[in-house]
C-alpha cells in the first residue's frame, strides 16, 4: 500500500505520460503538415515549462517563493549562447551551463537562504534585478540588444542527430529534455532527501529535532532548482538564435510563478500543463485582442482565490482514485 | 579652496538636489507600501499600479477642467473606496490561508497585471505629460531649481509628517497600531479589526494615489509607470525596515543620494545595480531593515 505522497506522484506520472503522448501526436501532425509556427511555439512553451518546474521545486516542495528564478534561466541562456558562438556543440553548451549553474546556484543559495518567508521572495527578486541590470549594461554581452547570431547546431546522439533548425525534430528533442528534467526532479523528491525537503516545508523548526540539518537540504534544493532553470534556459538560444536581457527580467520570473500557481503548486506536472495552458491562452486570446494580460491576470487571480491547488488540484485526485486499488469496503 | 566650493556648487549640489526630489517621490510611494505591510503583513505587489491609477484619475479629472490643487484632495478621496473594496473583496479571501504571505503577494501581483493592461486599454500606451501647476524656478545658492520641485520637497515632507502624526499621535492611530500588534486583544477591547485592516489598506492606496497626482507633472503618466517606480520603493521599504515610517524616510533619502552621487562618479547606468545590491546585502545582514516595525514596539 503506497503512501499519499507516492500515490500523488504516480498520478503526476500518468498525467505526464498523457502529455508526452499528446505532444508526440502534435509533433507528427505538425511535421506532416509542414508546420513551423506552432511547433516553434510549442517548443518555447516546453522551455518555459522547464523554468516553471524549477519554481515548483522551490515553492511546492521546499516552501520557498522565488521571484527571481529568471536569474538562472537567463544565465543558462547566455552561457549556452556564448559557448555555441565559439563551438557549435550542444553537449559543450549544456556542460558549461551545468557547471556555471552549480557555482552560481551555490553562491545565490548561500545568500538567499539566510532569510525565510517573504524576505526570501524579496532577496531572490533583488538578486535577479542586480544580474539583469548588470547584463543590460554590459556591452560585451550585447547590452540591451542581447546576443544575436547563435548558429544552428546539430545535436549528435551517436546513433542519430537532430538539427536545431528542424521544427519537429527540435520540438521532440526539447520534449525529451524537459521530460528528463521532470523525471529527475520526481526521482530526487522521492528519495529520503526529497522527504527531508518536504519536511522542511511542513515544519522547519521540528526537522533539527529529528537529527537532520536544515541548511544542506535547503541549499541542495535551491541548487537543483537553479540547475533545472539554467538547463531549460540553455535551450532557448538554440530555438531562437538569440538571447535578450528580457529573459532575466522580472516578467520572466513572474510568468513562471503564474504558470506554477495556475497549473498546481507542488505537483511538478502542474508546471508543464500550466506552461502549455498559458502559451495556448496567450496565442488564442492574442489573436482577438492585444490585451491578453487582463485575461491571464484575472485567470491567475481566480486560481489564487478559488483553486489553491491549481488545475492539477481538480484533475489529479481523480487519477489518484483510479490508481488506488479498492482497499476499503 | 574656491575650486572645491565651485565643484560643490556646480556639480555635487545640483546632483544631490535631483536626488532629493527623486527621494521624496520614492518616499511618497513607499509610505503606503510600508503602512500596508506594517498593519496587514501584506506585500502589496499592485501598489505601483495604484500609484499609476492616481496619476490617471488626475489626468482624467484635469482634462475636464478641474484645477490641480483640488485634485490633491479629490484623487486620494476617490482612491479610499477603491482600496477598501480591494481589501474586503479580494485580499480578505486569501488573508486567512496558511501561507498568507505567498497568497496575498500572488493575488496582488495578478491584480497589478490586470490594472496595468486596463490602463493601456483605456488610456493607450503612450505617455501623457500633464501641465506643471507652478511654473518658474528659484536660485538656491546658485543652484537652479524649478519651483514645482521645491513644492514637491516641502509638500512631501508635510505629507510624511502628517501621516506619522496620525499613526503615532491620534486615537485612530493607536487603534490601528493595536490591531497590528495583537488583533485578538484589540478585538476584545472593541477595536473593529476588520474595518481597521480594510481602512489601513485604503489609506495606503490613497497615499499611492496622492503620490500619483504629485509626481505626474514631473515623471509623465504611462501604463507601466508603476512597475518602473515600485522596484525602488520596495528597496526603500526593505532597507528602511518593513512597516517603519522613519525607515522609509531615512532609507529613501540615503538610497536616492547614493544613486545620485554614484551616477556622477560611475556611469548612471550602474546606479540601479548598486541600489539593488545594497538591498540584497541589507537582507543578508539585517533582514528586519534599519528600523523596527510599525505595530511592534
Amino acid at each position: 500500500m503506497a503512501d499519499a505522497l507516492t500515490r500523488s506522484m504516480r498520478a503526476s506520472h500518468v498525467l505526464v505520460a498523457i502529455l508526452v503522448i499528446a505532444s508526440l501526436i502534435f509533433a507528427v501532425v505538425g511535421a506532416a503538415l509542414g508546420d513551423t509556427f506552432y511547433l516553434r511555439l510549442g517548443t518555447e512553451a516546453l522551455i518555459f515549462a522547464g523554468l516553471a518546474l524549477s519554481v515548483d521545486i522551490l515553492l511546492g516542495y521546499t516552501g520557498l517563493l522565488s521571484l527571481g528564478q529568471a536569474l538562472y534561466f537567463g544565465l543558462g541562456a547566455y552561457v549556452s549562447a556564448l559557448v555555441l558562438m565559439v563551438t557549435p556543440s550542444f553537449w559543450a553548451a549544456m556542460g558549461a551551463t551545468l557547471a556555471v549553474a552549480i557555482v552560481i546556484g551555490l553562491v545565490g543559495g548561500f545568500i538567499a537562504n539566510r532569510v525565510r518567508g517573504v524576505f526570501f521572495a524579496l532577496i531572490t527578486f533583488g538578486m535577479a534585478q542586480v544580474a539583469a541590470k548588470v547584463v543590460y549594461n554590459t556591452r560585451a554581452l550585447g547590452a540591451s540588444d542581447g546576443l544575436i547570431g547563435v548558429p544552428i547546431i546539430n545535436v549528435n546522439f551517436g546513433f542519430a542527430s537532430v538539427s536545431s533548425a528542424s521544427p519537429a525534430g527540435f520540438f521532440v528533442l526539447t520534449l525529451a529534455f524537459i521530460f528528463v528534467l521532470y523525471a529527475l526532479s520526481a526521482y530526487l523528491l522521492d528519495t529520503p532527501f526529497g522527504r527531508l525537503v518536504i519536511a522542511l516545508k511542513a515544519n522547519e523548526r521540528r526537522v533539527p529535532f529529528l537529527g537532520f540539518s536544515t541548511v544542506t537540504p535547503r541549499l541542495t534544493a535551491y541548487v537543483i532548482a537553479a540547475v533545472i532553470a539554467a538547463l531549460s534556459g540553455a535551450l532557448y538560444p538554440m530555438l531562437r538564435g538569440f538571447v535578450s536581457p528580457e529573459l532575466l527580467f522580472f516578467t520572466t520570473s513572474g510568468n513562471a510563478v503564474i504558470t506554477v500557481v495556475t497549473g498546481g503548486v507542488g505537483t511538478l506536472v502542474g508546471a508543464l500543463y500550466g506552461g502549455i495552458l498559458l502559451t495556448v491562452l496567450k496565442s488564442v486570446v492574442g489573436s482577438y485582442t492585444e490585451h491578453h494580460l487582463i485575461v491571464i491576470g484575472l485567470l491567475f487571480m481566480i486560481a489564487v482565490i478559488f483553486l489553491p491547488r491549481g488545475l492539477m488540484g481538480i484533475v489529479r485526485p481523480a487519477i489518484e482514485r483510479m490508481l488506488e486499488p479498492r482497499a476499503k469496503p | 579652496m574656491s575650486a572645491a566650493i565651485e565643484y560643490f556648487q556646480y556639480v555635487l549640489a545640483p546632483q544631490m538636489l535631483i536626488g532629493l526630489v527623486l527621494g521624496v517621490a520614492v518616499i511618497l510611494v513607499a509610505l503606503g507600501l510600508t503602512i500596508i505591510f506594517g498593519l496587514l503583513d501584506v506585500i502589496n505587489m499592485s501598489h505601483g499600479e495604484f500609484y499609476a491609477l492616481g496619476a490617471f484619475i488626475a489626468l482624467a479629472l484635469a482634462s475636464i477642467g478641474l484645477p490641480f490643487w483640488l485634485l490633491l484632495i479629490l484623487v486620494p478621496l476617490a482612491m479610499l473606496p477603491v482600496g477598501y473594496i480591494v481589501e474586503r473583496g479580494l485580499i480578505q479571501r486569501v488573508f486567512h490561508s496558511g501561507e498568507r504571505h505567498v497568497t496575498t503577494l500572488l493575488l496582488t501581483f495578478g491584480l497589478g497585471l490586470v490594472m496595468e493592461d486596463a490602463f493601456r486599454l483605456v488610456f493607450g500606451p503612450n505617455p501623457h505629460k500633464p501641465e506643471t501647476p507652478i511654473s518658474g524656478a528659484i536660485d538656491i545658492l546658485g543652484v537652479f531649481l524649478p519651483l514645482y520641485r521645491l513644492f514637491l520637497i516641502v509638500g512631501g515632507a508635510v505629507v510624511v509628517t502628517l501621516v506619522a502624526l496620525v499613526v503615532y499621535r491620534t486615537r485612530l492611530g493607536a487603534m490601528v497600531r493595536a490591531a497590528a500588534f495583537d488583533k485578538h486583544m484589540a478585538a476584545s477591547l472593541g477595536v473593529p479589526v476588520q474595518h481597521v485592516y480594510a481602512g489601513a489598506f485604503a489609506f495606503g492606496v490613497a497615499l499611492a494615489g496622492l503620490a500619483g497626482v504629485l509626481l505626474a507633472p514631473i515623471y509623465t503618466v504611462f501604463p507601466t509607470m508603476g512597475r518602473d517606480f515600485i522596484l525602488m520603493a520596495f528597496t526603500v521599504v526593505i532597507v528602511g525596515g518593513m512597516g517603519s515610517i522613519a525607515g522609509v524616510v531615512v532609507a529613501g533619502v540615503l538610497l536616492t543620494q547614493v544613486q545620485a552621487i554614484s551616477s556622477l562618479y560611475i556611469s548612471p547606468v550602474w546606479s540601479d545595480p548598486i541600489v539593488f545590491g545594497i538591498m540584497v546585502i541589507m537582507l543578508m545582514v539585517r533582514p528586519q531593515g534599519l528600523f523596527g516595525r510599525l505595530g511592534h514596539g
